[in-house]
């Protein structure tokens, strides 16, 4: 455990939930998830776990994990050195988004693209994308939670790194933004103050604005650790309003999703019940628990071009290449190796997609051919190494 | 003050309430047990009967429960085989209580030195950062580091009987009664639940090997639930252990290396490790940190470990090393095995794991495994060990898959040792295994444990 998480013994009487609810690495777009009128108080975890999540993802750039400039200008908390599964763990899912991302900007460069980044909370990536692809003619959208995009548009006015990045290609200048706003739009950068599940509505028409996003380029959706959080039909009926409203047919559109699986197993069952005495649970987990159903899931989401997954322990072995593992391998001494195991191959990423009728050639399906899957992923055979 | 006689029973108590003692006390306790451990060589002998543990790593609540399923020291003798401290939460009243009972009962209770009881290793895994937030200053994390230096780092166990006694438990819930033997067959393993049911049953020339084996899928206690409320026990905590790991037939079987982490490719025989120097911090290679470091794995001959120390090693290695040793069984620890444990090329290594759900997450069980006494009946004739060296592979325990493959090998290795240089039967063991246990039940100070996840 790190320093930060062992008891105080003096503290521990009286305070049985006590301590900061911890390692909660996205806002979640929208309020805590209980209506019993704490509201506050979960609005004020969601914010110290998205702080949380900016350390940790700060403790993996300082150990060299991840090259990201940015991490930092985020966290206004402390950083503490994360253990060394963890950090590893955070690297893996990192990078199989960044190879997914890169893949899909880097096919057809000069076309016009946009990424919809749902609970994006602290997340880095537009910034280390601007950097990478300086010329791509990228529409970046950040959707979550008003408390999550206010404390991300304060940081963007608090440092040049990040205000000189947005006025350098488009305006308006985020200084010129009020302190209390809750939103920012630009040609390339947007943050929509949006709880998700206002995206619900059946009524394609009725459906809440979100200023900028282009219904007619293709558009990749990221949800990390974000949908997660939400009864699987309410994240159908979101799926259903992009795929219909915001980006309707034939625009080709994909979604990535980084979310845990096997919820059956000891180690599943243990995570759901430690998730559950920090009020936290996982409606989709139980509703998608294997690569398969999570395949068939993407399929019938709409994304029927495509839909493939992952899970990260595969994806360290397979898509890690040798020479990167080692570099990687060499950062830490790494002790925890069965436990990393387990802990990698309870999370997946998941891709699917529609191309919009340009079959074997539409665009998604050009940037991710070589992509690997991992096979199987039928109930009873997910611990198989890949 | 001084640590000895009522005051070392007082601290002793006090630990066992989960609560640290104060400063002075520790060192003094540091003191004593650097002069105690001094005595003893790199591979310390131990008689059978005697209860060996895997990794503990400060899941105190979790040793408490350890004792309660396997005994009470000193009624039953305990041979821990390192990693007391690291990951879990209560590393020091862990390692101070064992600590304390070495000191108080040096015959009773063994330790040796697993890869975490190490500065390294514990400014990196949490036992430093808990010294220094329960006590204020780093004084206590020296003070264990100096005793940590003078563990044995190996355990040599002689006497152990060839065949347990079988116990007269009821049968688990999920136990079939017909893959049970005989009660009068030659007991070789037995796997008890925490409430001392049989799970498990194997006599040893039993043909049924595989069916029996298999009549039991993944049937440890806690795979329905790892969570679940520790049902209520029968009998009283500890009784059982010691008398029922007596009385045994035959006195034939070879010694038993107990060592953290396993073989080293610098060491062929045992007398080389008691050569080693090893009153030091863990070298970051050699053959010290070999045997603290490395894992045993479906390989030939040796490999490189992804742990970036120690290396891996296979069935050949091992079985040579056996042979030329004279030795029936290495028990190690080091690694996480969800069902507790997992015997590997044909019973010739054993690992056992006795941290429950590890690290609050993991969702595991833990086990021990109790070597019974040898009896005295050494006029009993050595029935032959059927074709254990060709046998396909060796022990699928529950889940225990992992050494699919493992039976080529062996065939291939039978036939170069040849039937003089078969290995020796192993021991007759008892497998004890265990939940995590409830936090809070006991009056001790207890967080409930927060994992981390990515969230």
């Amino acid at each position: 455990m790190a320093a930060q998480e062992i008891p105080n013994l003096r503290t521990l009487l009286g305070n049985r939930r006590g301590g900061p609810s911890r390692g909660r690495e996205r806002g979640r777009g929208f309020p805590g998830a209980s209506h019993e009128g704490n509201g506050a108080l979960k609005d004020n975890a969601v914010r110290n776990t998205d702080q949380d999540a900016a350390s940790s993802r700060v403790s993996c750039v300082e150990l060299g994990y991840l090259n990201d400039s940015y991490a930092k200008l985020f966290a206004t908390q402390p950083v503490t050195r994360r253990l060394p599964l963890l950090n590893r763990g955070t690297y893996v899912r990192t990078s199989a988004i960044d190879l997914l991302v890169d893949q899909f900007l880097t096919t057809s460069p000069e076309s016009p693209k946009q990424i919809i980044s749902l609970g994006a909370g602290t997340d880095t990536r537009y910034f280390r994308l601007r950097d990478k692809y300086p010329n791509s003619q990228l529409i970046y959208h950040e959707i979550d939670f008003p408390t999550n995009t206010a404390a991300k548009l304060s940081s963007l006015q608090r440092h040049p790194q990040l205000y000189t990045k947005l006025t350098s290609n488009s305006p308006p200048n985020p200084l010129s933004v009020a302190p209390s706003a809750t939103t920012y739009h630009s040609a390339t950068y947007n943050l929509h103050a949006c709880d998700l599940r206002t995206l619900t509505t059946s009524d394609a028409a009725s459906a809440a604005p979100l200023p900028n996003v282009d219904p007619s380029i293709p558009t990749l959706l990221l949800s990390e650790m974000c949908l997660v959080y939400l009864q699987p039909s309410t994240v159908s009926a979101i799926l259903l309003t992009f795929l219909q409203k915001y980006i309707p047919p034939p625009t080709p559109v994909a979604l990535v999703l980084y979310e845990p699986i096997l919820p059956q197993d000891a180690f599943g069952r243990t995570m759901i019940s430690n998730l559950s005495t920090r009020n936290i649970s996982l409606p989709t987990l139980n509703a998608y628990p294997t690569l398969s159903t999570q395949r068939q899931r993407m399929k019938s989401e709409g994304f029927m071009d495509g839909f493939k997954a992952a899970d990260t322990d595969f994806i360290w072995r397979q898509w890690v290449s040798e020479d990167e593992k080692e570099r990687v391998a060499g950062l830490e001494m790494l002790d925890e190796l069965e436990e990393l195991e387990l802990l990698l191959k309870h999370y997946c990423i998941v891709w699917g997609w529609r191309d919009g009728g340009l079959e074997g050639d539409g665009l998604f399906t050009k940037a991710w051919q070589n992509v690997g899957e991992q096979e199987g992923g039928e109930p009873g055979d997910g611990l198989k190494a890949g | 003050m001084s640590i000895g006689g009522s005051d070392l029973d007082k601290a002793i108590a006090q630990l066992r309430a989960c609560r640290p003692i104060p400063e002075n006390q520790v060192r003094e306790l540091c003191y004593k047990a650097r002069e105690l451990l001094i005595e003893e060589g790199n591979v310390v002998g131990v008689d059978a009967p005697v209860t060996i543990c895997g990794d503990i790593h400060g899941q105190f609540h979790d040793l408490m429960e350890l004792f309660r399923v396997g005994g009470d020291v000193p009624d039953t003798n305990y041979l821990f085989m390192g990693d007391f401290v690291d990951r879990g939460f209560y590393s020091l009243e862990s390692f101070l209580l064992l600590l304390c009972l070495k000191v108080r009962y040096p015959d009773r209770i063994t330790l040796i030195r697993g890869n975490h009881e190490s500065r390294q290793i514990t400014t990196v895994y949490g036992f430093y950062d808990e010294c220094l937030r329960k006590y204020g200053s780093a004084n206590v994390w020296r003070y264990c580091c100096e005793v940590f230096d003078y563990l044995a780092l190996g355990a040599l166990v002689t006497g152990a009987a060839t065949s347990l006694s079988p116990t007269d438990g009821p049968l688990a819930d999920t136990t079939n009664a017909d893959s049970i033997p005989d009660p009068d067959a030659d007991i070789e393993i037995e796997t008890l639940n925490a409430n001392g049911e049989i799970m498990y049953r194997y006599a040893r020339n039993s043909d049924s090997q595989s069916s029996s084996a298999a009549s039991q899928p993944n049937s440890t206690p806690a795979s329905s639930s790892p969570i679940a409320p520790t049902p209520s026990r029968v009998g009283a905590a500890g009784t059982g252990a010691t008398s029922s790991a007596n009385g045994s037939s035959r006195n034939d079987t070879g010694a038993i290396l107990c060592v953290h982490g396993g073989l080293s490719p610098l060491i062929d025989t045992i007398d080389k490790i008691r050569l080693l120097d090893r009153k030091q911090e863990v070298p970051h290679e050699g053959a010290m940190c070999d045997l603290l470091w490395s894992d045993p794995d479906e390989i030939d001959g040796w490999g490189l470990s992804p742990r970036g120390a120690g290396f891996l090693f296979g069935a050949d290695i091992v079985k040579c090393f056996n042979h030329k040793n004279d030795l029936s069984l290495i028990a190690r620890a080091h690694q996480l095995v969800m069902e507790g444990f997992k015997e590997m090329f044909d019973s010739t290594i054993v690992t056992v794991w006795s941290a429950p759900n590890y690290c609050y997450r993991c969702g595991n069980v833990a086990a021990i495994l109790e070597l019974g006494e040898d009896g005295s009946n050494a006029g009993f004739v050595r029935r032959s060990n059927g074709d254990a060296g060709g046998g396909g592979g060796g022990w699928v325990l529950g889940s225990n898959v992992g050494n699919g493959g493992g039976g080529g090998l062996n065939r291939r290795l039978s036939s170069v040792l040849g039937e003089q240089q078969r290995a020796r039967e192993g021991p007759g063991r008892r497998y004890r295994v265990f939940e995590a246990a409830p936090q809070d039940s006991r009056g001790m100070p207890a967080k409930k444990p927060v994992a981390d996840y990515f969230l």
